[in-house]
């Protein structure tokens, strides 16, 4: 405080424009303070503790994090959590900007196609578990399709497969995050002036140089942002998971956060789960800050 | 100046959560002025629960006899209710009754939220009047470390058995005229209906159906008392079993045998019990809590048998639960809780738990039944006269209904060797038993 008291002195009416800024912004940030913030560090505060949520806790030290590092679970978790970032970021963001490509300009019925392409994110993540599971079933769409084009050899009950079974869930996140990518990306694209594309066509530049030369470089900001939510969506997945497989078959579906459901909600130790959890938003913000400096405009 | 201001902010936050060190005792509850007497006032007392049917039914029953003790019943769905339970008995107005649930209420009894009914037993005779098994799985240690032992902390409401049903004109079709007597006879009817070209099995893997078929093999092969011991966590217990080991083994034959569909891993119980009651099955390995639901699917069609011994003329075994009562220590009607859990064992009772499709926990009552509950209610009878109702594994401790659900998968995708599947189980009892 003692550093801004000569500061007001000075500018009386700035401070009082101060106050009644900070009274603006209080009931927004007394609302954000309790509901995220608050928790966030309670969170952390139980980490260092061992609860059963019941009984009193006592102190644990680090050794909820000493758990969490030696568990054996968490590196495979770990490990599909960044496979699925190849489905729920890397793919959907190459799809948008194919897509943003093919119906840049003015292509007839392209609302029609944003709204089909934007439904599966308006859908709630567990009801879209849920159909995707029947339509991986057994005798499910998926694989009377499969049947339908003469490849009934490969149809299986694809959730179920050892091998497969994180392969197919991670195409249900490409298949709803595609439409938030390409929604994005067609939204950036139209505020592209015009004369650059002209600009490209006058040297002699086709489509793919026009793309390359103008497209990309402009929808640099909106790349970024939509590869950190779905990157997000990857590494903090579970209600997905929860509702198809549940970590199955053979553990070959887990991820953290069903780690840190399991923790909490099954075995009742609390500050493993929250320490679990204090990890995993450290791991979000490291691959946060890496997609942010690699997007990164030069200088 | 904006940092340092935060950082005080946090601290302080910091300081005021360690401040709100979370409160609850550590010893357990016993009720005192225990009285069959109970109140003639109009009183109402709350009662939360996930398993209806029987309960709502059960409290109107009740009301019926004490029109001036009103039931409140709170019901909610089984997933939230064992999230939410815990923390509803430990607020500072509990649910006066509430359906237990081993898992989610486990540490309730150390920290002395649930009564230990032990003086209401004695008052009430309970011990003459359940069948031993359903009140022993109800009890444990002050710890809640090991069970079948120790304070009474539940009442059972209506009975559970885990065997086999039957589509009987499958069955007929495939030349099978009688139940089987044997585990080996039940693995040749189950191979003259593959070698019908129809499917002998539907399994949830993805969910308790594929351990349950373990755990039936399991009591059909092994020796019920070192199993038991294993789920009520008595020390130097071990689930490394021969029989366990043998279970195991039986469930990668049937996988290569063709009798469990290659789909199991990705089928949900209810998705198994569809399957079966469309006709797409010849079996179907689940509890009498799906009775009602099957029946009416299939009439006539269906039948049940509890999964025969290895052995021909031994006794059976069976896994087995209950939906119990407890009652909060924090209640104010301790003796009229305690008639309501009384009631249980009524003929009055003994009918809706029937009509509801579970057992009655008084089974002395004669009940009228058709069809596949008339199979059920025979078979039960028998296995509860030789004491071999056992309780389900993933009773044993915390995390071990993950283990064996993605160990029985590990299994039917030929991944998992049965000595690995026991170990990781060992693992977690190890882990909580010490």
């Amino acid at each position: 405080m003692a550093d801004t008291a000569p500061l007001a002195r000075r500018r009386p009416r700035r401070r009082a424009r101060r106050v009644v800024a900070l009274l603006y912004i209080a009931p927004a940030a007394l609302v954000y303070v309790a509901f995220a913030i608050w928790p966030a560090i309670h969170t952390v505060y139980l980490s260092f503790l061992d609860w059963d949520g019941i009984l009193p806790a006592t102190s644990a030290g680090f050794s909820n994090y000493t758990d969490v590092f030696t568990d054996p679970t968490l590196g495979p978790a770990l490990w599909h959590a960044i496979v699925l970032i190849v489905f729920f970021a890397v793919i959907p963001c190459a799809l948008g900007l194919l897509m943003t490509a093919l119906l840049q300009g003015n292509v007839r019925g392209m609302t029609a196609f944003r709204v089909i392409f934007f439904l599966p994110q308006v859908l709630p993540l567990v009801a879209v578990g849920i159909t995707w599971r029947w339509l991986y079933n057994d005798d499910g769409l998926v694989n009377q399709g499969l049947r339908w084009i003469g490849l009934g050899g490969v149809t299986r009950a694809w959730l179920g497969d050892y091998n497969l079974a994180l392969v197919a869930l991670g195409l249900i996140g490409t298949w709803a995050m595609s439409g938030l990518c390409m929604v994005l990306f067609l939204a950036g694209a139209q505020k592209i002036d015009v004369a650059l594309y002209e600009a490209v066509a006058l040297d002699g530049g086709g489509p793919v140089r026009r793309f390359f030369a103008v497209t990309l470089p402009a929808l640099r900001g909106e790349i970024t942002i939509a590869s950190v939510i779905t990157t997000i969506a990857a590494l903090a997945s579970f209600d997905l998971v929860f509702v198809t497989t549940n970590g199955g078959p053979v553990d070959r579906t887990t991820v953290p956060g069903l780690l840190v459901y399991r923790l909490a909600f099954n075995e009742s130790d609390i500050g493993r789960a929250s320490a679990l959890a204090v990890v995993l938003t450290l791991i979000v913000i490291v691959f946060v800050t890496a997609i942010r400096t690699l997007t990164r405009e030069k200088a | 100046m904006r940092t340092r201001s935060l950082a005080a902010v946090a601290a302080a936050m910091v300081v005021a959560l360690s401040a709100c060190a979370e409160s609850g005792g550590t010893e357990p509850a016993k009720p005192s002025d225990v009285s069959k007497d109970l109140t003639t006032e109009n009183i109402t007392l709350t009662l939360a629960y996930t398993d209806d049917p029987p309960t709502q039914a059960l409290i109107d029953a009740f009301h019926a006899l004490h029109p001036n003790i009103t039931i409140k019943g709170q019901q909610t769905p089984f997933s939230d209710y064992v999230k939410s339970i815990k923390l509803s008995m430990a607020a500072d107005t509990p649910p006066d009754i509430a359906e237990y649930n081993p898992g989610a209420m486990r540490s309730l009894v150390p920290a002395g939220l649930i009564y230990d009914l032990t003086p209401y037993e004695k008052l009430y005779g309970w011990g003459e009047a359940f069948p031993a098994s359903s009140l022993e799985v109800l009890r444990s240690n002050q710890a809640a470390k090991e069970y079948g032992t120790g304070g009474l902390y539940a009442v059972p409401g209506a009975l559970s058995v885990l065997g086999v049903y039957y589509n009987k004109s499958m069955v007929t079709a495939a030349g099978i005229a009688d139940t089987p007597s044997t585990l080996a006879d039940f693995e040749q009817d189950v191979a003259a209906v593959k070698k019908g070209g129809k499917a002998p099995l539907s399994l949830g893997g993805l969910q308790v159906g594929g351990f349950q078929l373990w755990n039936a093999f399991t009591n059909a092969l092994g020796d019920e008392s070192q199993y038991r011991n294993w789920v009520y966590g008595k020390p130097g217990s071990t689930i490394q079993t021969d029989a366990a080991k043998q279970a195991a083994q039986k469930v990668i034959d049937w996988v290569n045998a063709g009798y469990i569909p290659a789909s199991a891993n990705a089928t949900a119980d209810s998705d198994a019990q569809a399957n079966f009651t469309n006709g797409k099955s010849a079996y179907l390995v689940t509890g009498n809590w799906a009775a009602s639901a099957i029946e009416k699917a299939m009439g006539d069609n269906v039948g049940f048998f509890l999964l025969p011994q290895a052995t021909a003329g031994d006794s059976v075994v069976a896994s087995g639960a209950s939906v119990a009562y407890s009652i909060s220590s924090k209640t104010k009607h301790p003796n009229e809780a305690a008639a309501f859990l009384d009631f249980m064992r009524d003929a009055k009772a003994a009918t809706v738990q029937f009509d509801t499709g579970f057992m009655p926990v008084n089974n002395e009552t004669a009940v009228q039944a058709t069809g596949v509950r008339a199979d059920i209610a025979a078979d039960f009878k028998k296995v509860v006269a030789d004491n071999g109702i056992v309780p389900f594994p993933d009773f044993a401790s915390p995390n071990m209904i993950d283990r064996l659900t993605s160990g029985v998968q590990g299994l039917l995708s030929k991944k998992t060797t049965p000595d690995a599947f026991l170990t990781s189980l060992q693992e977690s009892w190890t882990e909580y038993h010490g």
